[in-house]
């Protein structure tokens, strides 16, 4: 297997209930590198995350992280890979009874028995790295929406992982915090190493920091390639997403009968 | 006309078959959901509490019993009370009335407290487990936590199951003491009952095994029923603020139908042959 991948799926079908979410997804994340994982909302995304990180199971298909199956591992082995993964969730996920400071010790005293000195000049490292070490008293409800993402972020980077996924990082953000997480999202990716998964919605902020960028769609990649070719990219269903064109390949209205007919029926439901 | 006219009698001869898949899919379901919370009860319960583990489990001890204490408390005073006036109106005109701590103690420790307390108990502290466990659900706690490696049942769960099990029977025993003394305070000093009749005919009268020991059965077995469904409510259900104000309400209605169901079996099973 090709070492300079750090996830591949292959083939990967999933279904909620009646729905297929994804029908042969197929993509690769190299590692060291910004992949982004691009789509409108409700495609799978979040979802996606989930099965990379071994909490879904997929009907078909496979995922390999650094060459192991995530899906076959037994579960004692899975929860050590995913001590090398760090997930920021899209609402931030900190835990709601602990302080800003014992949320980044957190996943520090459930894998290692440091000492307490020394877990604390991690967890103040990590802080002092989101631009956040002068909160680490406050409770999570004390915080900001970005504040909430920065130390969200601090928690995922605290035991140093390899691969890092981003759920949704910018969105509901103002300007300036948008600025800062998309400052953070490199700099953690460009200093520390870090293979970075964005997955997002965000169209300008996500196409700036990533290196390769996958749009799906209907369950499946609808287009790949680094940002600079996706903007020029010809195909009309490509366009619409990366420029954001309100009507085109996929339609602005919901099906339904035509108009005309529709108001001159006269009922409610039909 | 007569084209509607079929298609309508077509439709009303697929309704039983409709009603008879529906009923199947209905059973199915929930088999399935017994089955789901069976096995989270098993994987929460089960396993050796750590040190940590008991921290938490004190601090849910605090939010889970020590919230519900004084809703508790305050109505085992009055319905101690009633009881007591109730019971003395009766009793006076068979000139009964020195069995009233009798009656007042044995109506408490067998039926209203462990039944009174546990609808309380379901509707302040199970209520509030599922809101807050559907909560960390929503803002994916859950799901973060167990990206970090821990796994949430041990972790949120447990501490919150051990916690309504050791609780509520505590409550009940509050809710007790406290009617008893409410009867005394409405038969004894303000009806006039003697006192020393009112103690020595309650000693003479409760059993430890049959009355008190019973009693604290039934709460036990509330307290884990409600635990049980208020927890798993939570946990088990869909994520968005509809969601969880619908299991909030389950929570209550569930736990309040099965306080009731279960208190007539168990009543039937330890009393039935008395009378
Ligand atoms: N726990 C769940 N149960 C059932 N359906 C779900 C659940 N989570 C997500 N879905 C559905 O799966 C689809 C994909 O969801 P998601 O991965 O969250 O999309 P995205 O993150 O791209 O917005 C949506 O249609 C959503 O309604
Ligand atoms: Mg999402």
């Amino acid at each position: 297997m090709d070492d300079s991948l750090l996830v591949d799926v292959e083939g990967l079908h999933f279904s909620r209930g009646e729905k297929e979410i994804f029908r042969g997804l197929d993509l690769q994340v190299p590692r060291g590198k910004i992949t982004a994982i691009m789509g409108p909302s409700g495609t799978g995304k979040t979802t996606l995350l989930k099965l990379i990180g071994g909490q879904l199971y997929p009907d078909a298909g496979r995922v390999r992280i650094a060459g192991q199956d995530v899906h076959r591992l037994p579960r004692r082995t899975l929860f050590r890979l995913r001590r090398r993964m760090g997930m920021l969730f899209q609402s931030g996920a900190l835990f709601s009874d602990l302080s800003v400071y014992e949320n980044v010790a957190f996943p520090l005293r459930v894998h290692t028995d440091l000492p307490e000195a020394m877990i604390r000049d991690i967890v103040l490292m990590k802080l002092e790295a989101v631009g956040l070490r002068g909160a680490r008293a406050l409770m999570p409800s004390e915080l900001s929406g970005g504040m909430l993402r920065r130390v969200a972020l601090a928690r995922a980077i605290a035991l140093d992982p390899e691969l890092i996924l981003y759920d949704e990082p910018f969105v509901g953000q103002d300007p300036i915090s948008m600025g800062v997480l998309v400052q953070l999202i490199k700099t953690v990716n460009q200093a520390l190493g870090l293979t970075a998964v964005v997955v997002s919605h965000d169209i300008k902020e996500t196409l700036s920091i990533a290196d390769y960028v996958y749009v799906i769609s209907d369950g499946q990649v609808m287009a790949h390639g680094t940002p600079a070719t996706l903007n020029v990219d010809q195909d009309d269903r490509v366009r619409q997403f990366i420029h954001g064109e309100p009507d085109g390949p996929v339609p602005f209205h919901y099906p339904a009968p035509d108009y005309f007919t529709d108001i001159m029926t006269g009922r409610a439901s039909s | 006309m007569s084209h509607e006219h079929a298609r309508r009698r077509g439709a009303s001869r697929r309704q039983p078959v409709r009603q008879i898949m529906a009923l199947g899919r209905g059973t199915l379901d929930m088999i399935d959901a017994l089955g789901r919370a069976g096995l989270f009860l098993m994987l929460s319960c089960l396993g050796i509490p750590s040190r940590e583990g008991i921290r938490l489990w004190l601090r849910q001890m605090h939010f889970v019993g020590v919230m519900s204490l004084a809703i508790v408390l305050v109505s085992g005073l009055f319905i101690g009370m009633v009881l007591a006036l109730q019971g003395y109106t009766i009793l006076v005109d068979f000139g009964a009335e020195d069995a009233l701590g009798q009656m007042v103690a044995l109506s408490l420790l067998r039926e209203l407290a462990p039944v009174v307390s546990a609808l309380l108990f379901a509707g302040r502290a199970g209520s509030a487990l599922t809101a807050e466990i559907g909560l960390m659900k929503a803002t994916e706690q859950l799901t973060s936590m167990e990206m970090i490696g821990v796994d949430p049942l041990r972790r949120v769960i447990a501490p919150r199951l051990w916690a309504g099990f050791v609780s509520l029977p505590l409550l009940t025993i509050g809710f007790s003491v406290v009617g008893i003394w409410g009867g005394y305070l409405v038969g004894v000093e303000w009806l006039g009952v003697f006192e020393g009749s009112y103690w020595s005919n309650m000693q003479g009268s409760v059993g430890f095994v049959a009355d008190i020991g019973n009693g604290l059965i039934k709460s036990l077995v509330f307290a884990m029923v409600v635990t049980w469904i208020a927890v798993f409510q939570g946990y088990d259900l869909i994520p968005t603020s509809e969601g969880i104000s619908r299991a909030t309400t389950r929570t209550v209605v569930y736990s309040s139908l099965a306080i009731l169901g279960l208190d007539f079996v168990l009543t039937a099973m330890m009393f039935g042959e008395i009378g």
